[in-house]
């Protein structure tokens, strides 16, 4: 019985030992960890950190957990909102969160709210239907962490596909429904008004986010991440200068920002369909629009930015690529924060118009424009 | 409120809960006076109260600190108390401004309430209107509270012993005068060159009233009996007038009678457009009734609901009963002159 088990233990191992990440620069970590290990007289010790230090340095768990997943995310979760309140104190003379923690510049502001958020009372209102008010913050992660799992990193992926553009809009695209069942299932009339306004701009940009993503496509002729990667020795930015502006704007409205803050208002319908929410399910309900800006700015990276491409470091080996992208995601993310300090909100009849008429004229000549360069052969 | 503190204080995980409750003090919008721009500008770019991590939000469910901006009257400590229900607990409360520590300027006012009787208050800021710095210090002081249980106060209070015997001192009354004489003559005559009121005096002298008056260019006073009040009313409908401006009460406890005035004038005729009718009629204090307008001229309804919540006066034939304007609460008949405020003994029993 206990062979059969052992048996398994390696066959698991040599699957996992068969895909690891090779970084030259942990090597010598590894190694000194497993000399100090092996000097402990545990009976099969240095077979357990041998198994954790594998499943740890797993290509398809790394992605998914450490970079660029949840590990980054979160990370990045705290910095960009301190990072907006910072940038827009700083644009309004002021100084922003800073005494929380001096020595960072108050940069764990984010951690002090969340804390404070799950320390207090989630109140579930009378009217709401009390299933859906709660089960929804949960659920609405499902859309927006599962696309982390197909968007690849160099050699470090989780589940290579080669349709892996064409899953993370199908899962982008998701997102919006849980948003208007949020505020459907709060019954309140702020959260109505909020969701149909989410409707509304859900029907103003999707079009020519999806038309700007497959123009992209053409352009490649393909939907694998590696392929578009690899033939981006030019940015897709110069490219397809149409499809990466309306890609842009769409994002804008996609994640309401603020010159299409239209379903949050918080100064004429007060966060829209999150305002019934209290605690931790605020918490979870505020953040959701940030993912999204993540998962779609890791797209927006790997579309018109070329992806993973930057300077090999080679002592960092495998780890080259997972930093690259989230470099450069960050970096869209950031100049993307920057637009809220700066414009103020459109009406909703404006945003729409921009979004059936001339975003989705741009996305058609970038379709054209796709179809052009990927007929004569691409790049 | 000591239930909270205590929440925050217990427990394994209390460093972590005091410590992100701390700097994490969102304040509610909850602006009542001019305490408000003060809050403004202790968040504006001067000094910056989002640099100690408290953060001004529109919606209650979100917040956990409700800084109370100046006075609250008893219609909007309704409102404060709705707003506190809405927060999760834990919940904090500052006090900001003299008006919500004592009154201020409104100090005994029959419509006032103390916020520290609606929902339990954490801190006092005094001041009126406190300054930017001392908001902030409040802010801090109940960070402080937070961190180790008790906030720090700069005001020192004096030991005041009890002596048992002596009559209790109370705070000084509300000058109040009721002068005998002279009485108030709402249709004082005076000269002025105005034709066409020379005629419209004429015209309105065949109607029952006791006396016609020109008080002021384009103002007549017309003195009726309480119950000739409708039959002249009807009358000056027929002949233009078409509204009531307002209608006033004046209480004269010297003579024992409420003075009713109803302005009338007319947005229909022409020439009747200037002129304003001062029609009035004297009531009897212990019997307080007049016949109401308010079906003739509806712009009356309001103003008379307004007189009887105010001087308890009752129109007949105006169908509102109870509260117009007043809270539910308030005590009867605050603007007449035997009203008497609530006193206040601050030693003794």
């Amino acid at each position: 019985m206990i062979e059969v088990l052992i048996d398994l233990i390696r066959y698991f191992l040599s699957i996992l030992k068969s895909n690891q990440l090779d970084i030259p620069l942990i090597k010598p970590i590894i190694a000194l960890i497993m000399k100090i290990v092996a000097q402990i007289p545990i009976p099969y010790l240095s077979n357990l950190v041998d198994f954790i230090l594998a499943v740890i340095l797993w290509r398809p768990l790394f992605a998914v957990v450490v970079m660029p997943g949840l590990t980054v995310l979160m990370i990045y979760l705290l910095y960009i909102v301190w990072f907006e309140r910072k940038l827009t104190a700083r644009i309004q003379w002021r100084v922003g969160p800073l005494e929380v923690y001096r020595p960072l510049r108050g940069a764990i502001q984010a951690l002090a709210d969340g804390i404070r958020y799950l320390f207090q009372e989630a109140i579930v209102h009378k009217d709401a239907h009390r299933p859906y008010f709660v089960q929804l913050p949960i659920l609405a992660f499902i859309p927006v962490l599962l696309p982390i799992a197909f968007i690849p990193a160099g050699n470090v992926v989780g589940i290579k596909s080669p349709y892996a553009v064409q899953l993370t809009i199908a899962f982008i695209s998701l997102i919006p429904i849980t948003v208007i069942a949020i505020g459907w299932a709060s019954n309140s009339r702020f959260a109505f008004i909020g969701s149909v306004r989410e409707a509304l701009m859900y029907v103003a940009y999707e079009i020519p986010f999806i038309v700007a993503a497959i123009s992209m496509i053409f352009l490649y002729k393909s939907g694998d991440p590696y392929i578009i990667v690899e033939n981006q020795w030019i940015p897709g930015a110069i490219l397809n200068p149409l499809a990466f502006l309306v890609f842009l704007i769409a994002m804008l409205m996609a994640t309401s920002r603020l010159p299409f803050e239209i379903p949050e208002a918080d100064q004429e319908i007060a966060f829209g369909p999150f305002v019934e929410y209290s605690g931790i399910l605020f918490g979870l309900v505020m953040v959701l629009a940030y993912e999204k800006l993540y998962v779609m700015a890791l797209l927006f990276t790997i579309l018109f930015l070329g992806g993973w491409n930057g300077i090999y470091i080679s002592l960092l080996g495998d780890l080259n690529a997972p930093i690259w992208l989230t470099i450069k995601t960050i970096v869209v993310i950031s100049i993307i924060a920057m637009v809220r300090s700066m414009y103020a909100r459109y009406r909703i009849d404006q945003a729409i118009r921009i979004g059936f008429s001339w975003l989705l004229a741009f996305s058609m000549v970038a379709l054209a424009i796709g179809v052009v360069i990927g007929y004569e052969g691409g790049i | 409120m000591d239930e909270f503190l205590n929440f925050i204080k217990s427990g394994k995980l209390a460093p972590l809960k005091s410590w992100g409750t701390k700097w994490s003090l969102w304040p509610v919008h909850l602006v009542t006076a001019c305490c408000g721009a003060e809050l403004a500008h202790a968040f504006a770019c001067g000094y910056d109260g989002e640099r100690i991590g408290a953060l001004n939000y529109g919606i209650a469910r979100q917040t956990n600190l409700i800084i109370v901006e100046g006075a609250i009257t008893r219609k909007m400590a309704r409102v404060l108390k709705i707003t506190w229900e809405q927060m999760p607990d834990p919940k904090f409360v500052i006090v900001m401004g003299a008006c919500g520590l004592n009154g201020g300027v409104f100090w005994n006012g029959y419509n006032l309430v103390r916020p520290s009787e609606v929902v339990p208050v954490d801190f006092f800021i005094p001041g009126c209107p406190p300054t930017p710095e001392a908001l902030l210090r409040g802010i801090r002081q109940l960070q402080k509270k937070l961190e180790t249980g008790e906030a720090e106060s700069s005001a020192y209070f004096y030991d005041l012993r009890l002596e048992k015997g002596k009559p209790p001192r109370r705070l000084p009354g509300v000058p109040k005068k009721i002068s005998a004489a002279p009485s108030i003559v709402v249709n004082r005559p005076r000269k002025v060159d105005w034709a066409f009121g020379g005629e419209l005096c004429e015209k309105l002298k065949v109607l029952r009233v006791e006396s016609v008056a020109i008080t002021g260019k384009n103002r007549i006073a017309l003195k009726v009996s309480a119950d000739k009040l409708r039959e002249v009313a009807i009358e000056l409908k027929k002949m233009g007038f078409d509204h009531v401006k307002s209608v006033n009460v004046v209480d004269v406890p010297g003579e024992n009678k409420f003075i009713v005035e109803y302005h009338i004038s007319s947005y229909s005729s022409k020439e009747l457009m200037p002129v304003i009718l001062n029609v009035f009629a004297e009531v009897p204090r212990n019997e307080a009734k007049i016949d109401s307008l308010s079906d003739l001229f509806p712009s009356a309804d309001y103003m008379e609901r307004e007189m009887q919540d105010f001087f308890g006066i009752s129109f007949k034939g105006n169908p509102w009963k109870g509260k117009f304007l007043l809270a539910p609460d308030t005590p009867e008949f605050p603007l007449r002159k035997e009203f008497k405020l609530q006193e206040e003994i601050y030693v003794g029993d």
